[in-house]
């Protein structure tokens, strides 16, 4: 599983422990998840989605495909 | 409740209860210690729950539940090992004929060699749920370090 939450996260000027504490869990777990040390459930992969306003497949891809560059 | 007020109050129930370990050893009265490590069960974790900025996700609650699944899987076959043994004494009942010298049925093991028994269960759980722990912490990146 591949994942643009860092891209996301530069573009909206948060920091790991913003986007933590928005969404409610740990900082290290967003390392963890942008790292892709852990696979975050579906209900933490649409909050992620839904706090940046964009669908759970603009973030988080399946598979080993690179990750693409995010709609400006 | 802070975060360092709930450690520090573990640290209290833990060394009350060392107290009365040693208080229960004294007047040899193992209830007084049973209760009271219910008892400090029980209040670490009312405590716990009224801490405020302890912040419990799913990673975490994932850590957890693998590591304590993984010392179940090895504990219990541990475990039943010992048991079978005990269990046997109670069969030991000879159903046919035996030649030779008569056989004596296996020792009952004493009440000290028990503890000693316990003792070990009690510690090979409490490492291997440490180690376990320690494992998917790392696997999980608990120690994970980036440049912000």
């Amino acid at each position: 599983m591949r994942n643009k939450i860092k891209v996301y996260r530069a573009m909206h000027d948060l920091t790991q422990e913003d986007l933590a504490k928005k969404i409610g869990v740990t900082r290290q777990t967003i390392l963890a998840i942008e790292k892709g040390r852990y696979v975050p459930s579906l209900d933490l992969a649409f909050r992620i989605a839904r706090h940046f306003g964009v669908n759970v497949e603009e973030i988080f891809t399946y598979g080993e495909e690179p990750s693409q560059s995010p709609p400006a | 409740m802070k975060k360092n007020t709930f450690y520090l109050l573990t640290g209290c129930i833990a060394v009350a209860l060392l107290a009365i370990l040693w208080y229960s050893v004294e007047v040899y009265r193992p209830p007084f210690v049973e209760i009271a490590f219910v008892v400090a069960i029980l209040l670490v974790y009312l405590a716990r729950r009224r801490v405020e900025d302890l912040i419990e996700d799913e990673r975490s609650i994932k850590i957890t539940e693998q590591a304590m699944v993984r010392t179940f899987q090895v504990f219990w076959v541990v475990f039943a090992a010992f048991s079978i043994g005990a269990v046997m004494q109670i069969l030991h009942v000879p159903s046919f004929p035996r030649f030779g010298p008569p056989e004596r049925p296996p020792e009952i093991l004493p009440l000290r060699s028990l503890g000693y028994l316990q003792l070990g269960l009690l510690c090979l759980m409490i490492f291997l749920y440490v180690g376990f722990r320690i494992y998917y912490a790392r696997k999980y990146g608990e120690w994970e370090t980036d440049e912000e």
